[in-house]
Formats: C-alpha cells, sequence, structure tokens
C-alpha cells in the first residue's frame, strides 16, 4: 500500500466520506464542487502573501487548503499546504515558500483532474 | 426543530464547515453557521438559549477561535455553552489555549465521526445538565423568595418571637403546647366604638395605623409577644415563647411608655375632633400556650384565667388608667406607685378583683 500522505488523490478517504454522511452522492458531490471552488480563492491568497512577503497573511488559506483537502482525500496537496502554513507560523519566508506555492499549483491541477474522474466514475455507477 | 438540540458551527473553511454540519445533522441535530467568530457570535446573540453546542474553528478571519471563545466566556447569556474547539492535530498546543479559555473539548480534523459523535452527546448532556441546574436553581431561588417573603409577612403579622420560632427546631415541642407563668397585658381605647360609628373607615384606619405604630414600637421596646390586634384591642404578653425573668416589670414599664406616648397621639386627634382614651389590664398566671387554631389557620396563643383577667381589667379601666391584677401588683411592689381602685366585678368572674393603677414608675 502506497504512502497515503503522497496520494493525489485517496478514494478510500471520499467512501469513507459518502458512507459516513448517509450515502447521500448528492452531499459528496456538492462538497467536491464546493472545495473546486474554493482552492482557487486560497491559491490566490497564498500566492498574495508570498509576493507580499507577508508571513502571516499566508497561515490562514495555507491552512483552509490543508484541512479542506485532507478531508476530500487530495493527501499531497494537503501535504504541501501544510508546510506552506508552518512557514507562515515561522514568521518568515523562506526560499523554498515560492517553490511550495509552484508545487500547489501544479498538484491543484492533478487533483482537479482526479477529482473530475472520480465524480465522472461515480455518475456512470 | 431537533429535540436532540441545536449546534452552531463556526467556521470560515466552506468544505469544512458543509462536512461538520451534514455530519451533525445526520447525528439528529438543527445546526447554525457561521464564517468566522464575529458571525458566531452575532448568531449566538440573536438566538438566545437556542444553542446547545458550538464547533468552533480556531483559524479564522475577523474574529479567530481565541477571541470568540473570550467573547463567549465574558457573557453572562453564553457562558455555559458547550464549546468543542476544531483544529488540525499541529495545532495542539492551541487547542490546550483554548482550553483554558473554557472550551469544553476538542475535534482534530478531518473530523472522525464516531468521535463527532461522542463529543456532541457528553456536550449535550453537560449542557441539559447546566440546563436543569439552572432550572432548579431558578425554582429554588424562587421558592427560598416565597419563603422569605412568608417569613417576612409572619413576623409583620406574628410578633418577631412567634415568627422566629416557627422557624426554629424547638419550635414544633414549644407550639404543641407548654404551660408557664406570664404576663398578660391587654390594651384597648375608650371611645373607639362610638369613633368608629361616626368616622369613614379610612379614618378609623388611619387612627389605627397610628396607634398601632406606637404600639408596635413599644412592644418591641419591651420584649413584649403580641398575640393579636383586635380592632383597638391588642393583647400583648411576657415570659413566653422567650423566658423573661422580669416579666411582670417589662409588661408594666411597656404599658406606662404606651400610655405617655398615647397622650401625644390623643391630642393630635383631639385637634382632629376625635376622642379616644386608652386603658390597660396587667395579670399575671400561668397559662397554656402553643399553637390555637384549626388546619390552615393557626395562631400562637395563650388560654388560661390570665387573659380572661386582663381582658376583663382592661375593659374597667378609665382612659389612662393601668390596672393590674393583685398578683401583679404584689410583684411589681417598690417599682411603681400606684393607687387603690377597690373591689371590681369583673364579668365572668365570680369573686371580686382587688385592682390597682400604675400611677407612675419609681
Amino acid at each position: 500500500m502506497p504512502d497515503a500522505k503522497a496520494l493525489v488523490l485517496d478514494e478510500a478517504v471520499l467512501a469513507e466520506l459518502k458512507e459516513t454522511t448517509g450515502d447521500d452522492p448528492a452531499f459528496v458531490r456538492d462538497l467536491i464542487e464546493t472545495y473546486l471552488a474554493d482552492v482557487p480563492v486560497q491559491l490566490e491568497g497564498i500566492d498574495g502573501a508570498i509576493a507580499a512577503s507577508d508571513a502571516d497573511a499566508l497561515v490562514r488559506p495555507a491552512h483552509t487548503l490543508k484541512s479542506s483537502s485532507v478531508t476530500l482525500g487530495a493527501m499531497r496537496l494537503g501535504e504541501i499546504s501544510r508546510t506552506l502554513e508552518m512557514t507562515g507560523r515561522s514568521g518568515a519566508l523562506d526560499t523554498a515558500a515560492r517553490g511550495n506555492a509552484d508545487a500547489a499549483h501544479a498538484e491543484w491541477r492533478a487533483v482537479h483532474e482526479a477529482l473530475n474522474a472520480w465524480l465522472a466514475e461515480q455518475a456512470s455507477q | 426543530m431537533s429535540d436532540r438540540g441545536t449546534a452552531l458551527v463556526v467556521d470560515d473553511s466552506s468544505v469544512n464547515r458543509r462536512l461538520l454540519v451534514k455530519r451533525l445533522q445526520t447525528l439528529g441535530l438543527d445546526v447554525l453557521e457561521a464564517e468566522n467568530g464575529a458571525q458566531g457570535l452575532a448568531v449566538l446573540a440573536a438566538n438566545p438559549g437556542v444553542i446547545d453546542v458550538v464547533l468552533l474553528d480556531v483559524v479564522m478571519p475577523e474574529l479567530d477561535g481565541y477571541q470568540t471563545l473570550a467573547a463567549m466566556k465574558a457573557d453572562d447569556a453564553m457562558r455555559h455553552i458547550p464549546v468543542l474547539v476544531v483544529s488540525s492535530v499541529e495545532e495542539l498546543d492551541s487547542v490546550v489555549r483554548c482550553i483554558e479559555l473554557g472550551a469544553t473539548d476538542y475535534l482534530t480534523k478531518p473530523i472522525n465521526p464516531s468521535i463527532l459523535a461522542a463529543r456532541i452527546d457528553a456536550s449535550l448532556a453537560a449542557k441539559r445538565l447546566h440546563d436543569l441546574e439552572q432550572e432548579s436553581l431558578e425554582r429554588q431561588t424562587a421558592l427560598n423568595r416565597t419563603i422569605q417573603r412568608q417569613k417576612e409577612e409572619l413576623s409583620r403579622f406574628l410578633s418577631p418571637q412567634v415568627a422566629a420560632l416557627v422557624s426554629s427546631p424547638e419550635g414544633e415541642q414549644l407550639l404543641a403546647g407548654h404551660r408557664r407563668e406570664i404576663t398578660v397585658a391587654f390594651c384597648d381605647l375608650r371611645g373607639f366604638t362610638h369613633f368608629a360609628e361616626q368616622s369613614d373607615p379610612e379614618e378609623i384606619f388611619g387612627v389605627l395605623a397610628e396607634y398601632h405604630r406606637m404600639m408596635g414600637e413599644a412592644i418591641t421596646e419591651h420584649g413584649g409577644t403580641l398575640e393579636h390586634f383586635a380592632g383597638d384591642g391588642v393583647m400583648i404578653f411576657f415570659n413566653d415563647p422567650v423566658p423573661q425573668d422580669d416579666h411582670v416589670e417589662r409588661a408594666v414599664r411597656m404599658a406606662v411608655a404606651m400610655r405617655t406616648r398615647f397622650s401625644e397621639l390623643a391630642s393630635v386627634w383631639h385637634q382632629r375632633g376625635y376622642e379616644l382614651g386608652f386603658g390597660v389590664g396587667i395579670a399575671v398566671g400561668y397559662a397554656t400556650l402553643g399553637r390555637i387554631g384549626y388546619d390552615g389557620r393557626h395562631d400562637y396563643g395563650a388560654i388560661g384565667n390570665v387573659t380572661i383577667l386582663a381582658s376583663r381589667l382592661s375593659s374597667q379601666a378609665q382612659a389612662g388608667q393601668i390596672l393590674l391584677s393583685p398578683r401583679a401588683q404584689v410583684m411589681i411592689e417598690g417599682l411603681v406607685e400606684s393607687e387603690d381602685i377597690g373591689e371590681l366585678m369583673l364579668k365572668g368572674l365570680t369573686r371580686p378583683v382587688q385592682a390597682t393603677n400604675v400611677v407612675a414608675l419609681r
């Protein structure tokens, strides 16, 4: 079994989510759509904070991106966001911050694709 | 409205908030939502008594979890509502801070549904217990207030000694009835019946109120036990329920004080055209004291010839006279200047009674 933290999308998380919210496919779909709409807002916040070299401003968008990603099984994006959040909390933006933000953008594209694929698969069932 | 209760979810992440709302609804709760602490406080304030538990995110814009928690704990109407802090594993130090600020417990994200269910159960139970305690406290407070008011009313209606007796541990025994030597003073007004016939009820009550106030002060000063007011008639006894070695002297001093103060009242009344005089009868003897009456309505009373004797002497007294029974006279001799009134035939008594009038204290 691969390291769950390394997964673009841990489908077990989505399966559990579906099961524990009363097997309501519409709800999980809504939740994913909410997430898909929210992530760009948080990525924008992250970019803005780094551009402004504002460590404090990095914490909240990175934190929100981290927890919502983990909630939906986007483990690697969650992990990258966690690193960004920690950087923000440390109070000083290091040189790696921009690189991590770029990694978040790249990971986001993969997550987006994986979630859409998952939704399509659910719809076809 | 759900039977289980109402939760408020305060979280700026719409994904997490929606999921938490869904999970809580699955647990059978009604759920209100807020996107940040400031909104959360506004929802709490707008729904007084509705919210049973708050799920609070820590990292939020506007007002974060700490500030929200601090504001809740500073508000009497919100302080008791259980707060579950929702945080990520990395934030365990902030959880400690939240618990110190008064949070009930915490949940880590992503939220495990079983742990959520357990924490919610515990919080709702705690809230219910608090509400019940609050209710019972309110009932207790209301009861205490009623008791206090009844006591105050009692002490207004009864003499303070009897009111104290009713609520004292040895009271029951004394109330059950006991025999003791007492001094009874019976006072009433000369000319009252005539005055009452001629006057408006308001005037009569006004005069009685002044008279009773004056009497009440003198009774309290001398430690008398007021048995009852009956219109212008007032019966006071001494040496019961609180024992008083000098009970005869107290009764006589009280009667003299009343007579002095009455003359001041009477001169005012005289100017208004009321002609009222004051007479007292004082007797000493054994009586049975205790609760007299029937279910729902009792007096603390004295039964014995001594009360009849005092009453009859009072009705024979001229305005300004304080008539002593022979036994009272013997016990007080030397303390007062008295004059012999001679033998009086008193209603209901077969033998004449040798009465003396107290002229002054020595």
